[in-house]
């Protein structure tokens, strides 16, 4: 089997409770599949076969790694990832900048880390070492954080800058975690577009979110709001990402409204439909 | 070896007699094996992928599993709901492109009938009928004559039955043993109940096809949790068609519970959902199925 190409137009974060609809897309070129919920030797989820015999390109999408931790990624569930990866003939891989266990507790969620130069180090540890035990690429994925640590030495951009600088590795933005953060903390979300490393964007999250009690959840269960498509089309007039990708993760709308969803964001990033 | 004494029951030795006993059983068997195949063979160019959700579960599960596709289907339109009084009512419009026993079922809910009883309007069973004998015209279910003709082999083992019993009486009464005679004749009972077994309608050129369309509707299998909102009406009714009651409970628990829905597992051939996962769990919320209706069990008014 030929290696499949890195992930290219508008894409569609795979489920099981989706798998027939996005079975259905006839133009769709790549999808992305929680690596965890993937079986490195046993069965492939049903309907991932498919998808993979049609070409569709499928990235591994790490949850819990934990590669913000203070200590090492296990070495089980990096030796899984890796091992995804290569069932899938994944072109690459990606995870994200937070930290989901400390000192043996598990949180459930994907945290933030201070954005300190200890927290740059113990990142880039990880990713390194992660790295080593790839074939492909990692792509690094910034959280949503609706706050910030009293003591952050560097700005969201800095840190990002730092952490793909020293490890090459490249970048999995989310257009609604940017606009989450800048409307959480009231700043201007292009200005984080303008000093993030956009060349090295390897492709876009979009997702809906909604707000309670005036702070902006980055749900994925709500449509893809207006301001979220706006951003995507700011971002592709600076440097237009190689593909983008819906993430939709629960309340799943009638297959109509998803298509409609897949289609805004290929018209604002000026990419063919999928649908 | 003796020759056939005064003394055997009907002149004929008992050894010669299971002899004959037990080859007659085996040829009844045989035949009627044999006159089965050839009478559920059904016809081999019939398609089953372009049937809508309804056919496939008469073919799957019997009347009943279509009743449920039908009721499936209509739920997640949100044109039907249930009450706590375990009836039917309209909730929406009757959606558009329905099938016959979609009407019926629709107006049988019009007429708050109990989801139990809606099997016995007259309208909905007629409507089943009429769906039986277009798959029947098709080659894909057993017309009721071939039944019958299958059925028939049952004389032939009842006959079988009374010869054995007859000998037996006689035997005893002659002061003969009867030992393997009663084995014979409790064969002979055992191979009649199955010659009378027969619930799966479909023809074997329907059950072949049927696993082909299981197969490209994985996606549906209540184990993937789907997002039947996503897949609408007719996914819903696919889903029940293919892969049992559990689906319903999957969709809709409260309707599924207040319907009174039971859980018959689609198929017989094992792929059929359990039901044990039928919650609507955790993160992926896939219940509601997009119908609207009744909350919490109301939704049927007063």
């Amino acid at each position: 089997m030929p290696a499949p190409s890195r992930p290219s137009g508008v894409g569609i974060g795979w489920r099981p409770e989706i798998a027939g609809f996005v079975a259905g897309l006839p133009g769709l070129r790549f999808a992305e599949v929680v690596a965890e919920s993937v079986h490195a030797h046993g069965d492939l989820p049903a309907g991932l076969p498919a998808l993979l015999e049609r070409g569709v390109t499928v990235v591994p999408h790490g949850v819990r790694l934990s590669l913000g931790g203070a200590e090492p990624v296990e070495a089980a569930r990096l030796e899984h990832f890796a091992a995804v990866a290569r069932r899938l003939n994944a072109p690459l891989v990606s995870e994200h900048i937070a930290f989901v266990r400390a000192g043996g507790v598990e949180a459930g969620h994907l945290l933030p880390l201070p954005r300190s130069h200890e927290a740059v180090d113990a990142v880039v540890a990880n990713v390194k070492l992660v790295q080593s035990a790839l074939d492909v690429p990692l792509a690094l994925e910034p959280i949503a954080a609706v706050f910030d640590w009293p003591d952050d030495e560097l700005d969201e951009a800095a840190f990002l800058t730092e952490i793909l600088d020293r490890t090459g590795a490249l970048l999995l933005l989310d257009v609604a975690n940017v606009y989450a953060n800048a409307r959480n903390r009231g700043t201007d979300p292009l200005e984080l577009l303008d000093r993030l490393p956009l060349d090295r964007v390897a492709y876009v999250h979009v997702a809906g979110g909604a707000e309670h009690d005036g702070i902006y959840h980055d749900t994925h269960t709500d449509a893809v709001p207006p301001p979220v498509l706006e951003l995507v089309t700011a971002l592709c007039e600076r440097h237009r990402p190689p593909a983008l990708m819906l993430e939709r993760d629960g309340d799943y709308p009638p297959a109509a409204a998803l298509r409609e969803e897949l289609d805004a964001i290929a018209r604002a990033a000026g990419y063919p439909t999928v649908t | 070896m003796q020759l056939a004494a005064t003394g055997d029951t009907w002149g004929i030795p008992g050894p010669a007699f299971l002899l004959i006993y037990f080859g007659a059983a085996l040829v009844i068997a045989i035949a009627a094996l044999v006159h089965r195949r050839i009478l559920f063979a059904g016809d081999r160019a019939a398609r089953v992928d372009q049937l809508g959700p309804q056919q496939i579960a008469l073919l799957n599960g019997g009347e009943q599993l279509a009743l449920y596709a039908a009721l499936g289907g209509l739920r997640a339109a949100g044109a039907i709901a249930s009450a706590p009084d375990k009836t039917l009512c309209q909730s929406g419009p009757m959606p558009g492109g329905v099938t016959p026993l979609d009407t019926a079922v629709y107006n049988a809910a019009g007429r708050r009938i109990r989801a139990r009883e809606v099997r016995d309007d007259q309208w909905v069973s007629a409507a089943l009928l009429q769906l039986r004998d277009g798959l029947e015209q098709a080659g894909l279910a057993v017309t009721r004559a071939k039944l019958r003709a299958a059925r028939l082999w049952v004389l032939a083992g009842l006959a079988l039955i009374a010869l054995g019993i007859a000998r037996l009486i006689d035997g005893v009464q002659n002061e003969k043993p009867v030992g393997i005679l009663v084995v014979a004749i409790v064969a002979a009972i055992v191979l009649t109940l199955s010659l009378n077994t027969r619930t799966k309608i479909r023809t074997r050129a329907a059950t072949k096809g049927l696993s082909a369309v299981r197969r490209s509707h994985e996606h549906l299998s209540p184990r993937q949790s789907p997002a039947y909102a996503t897949y609408g009406a007719a996914g819903a009714a696919m889903g029940v068609a293919l892969f049992g009651a559990a689906s319903l409970y999957t969709m809709d628990p409260a309707f599924a519970a207040e319907a009174e829905i039971q859980r018959i597992s689609a198929g017989g051939s094992g792929i059929g959902d359990s039901g044990s996962s039928s919650s609507c769990g955790g993160s992926s919320s896939s219940c509601g199925g997009g119908g609207g209706g009744c909350g919490g069990g109301g939704g049927c008014g007063g």
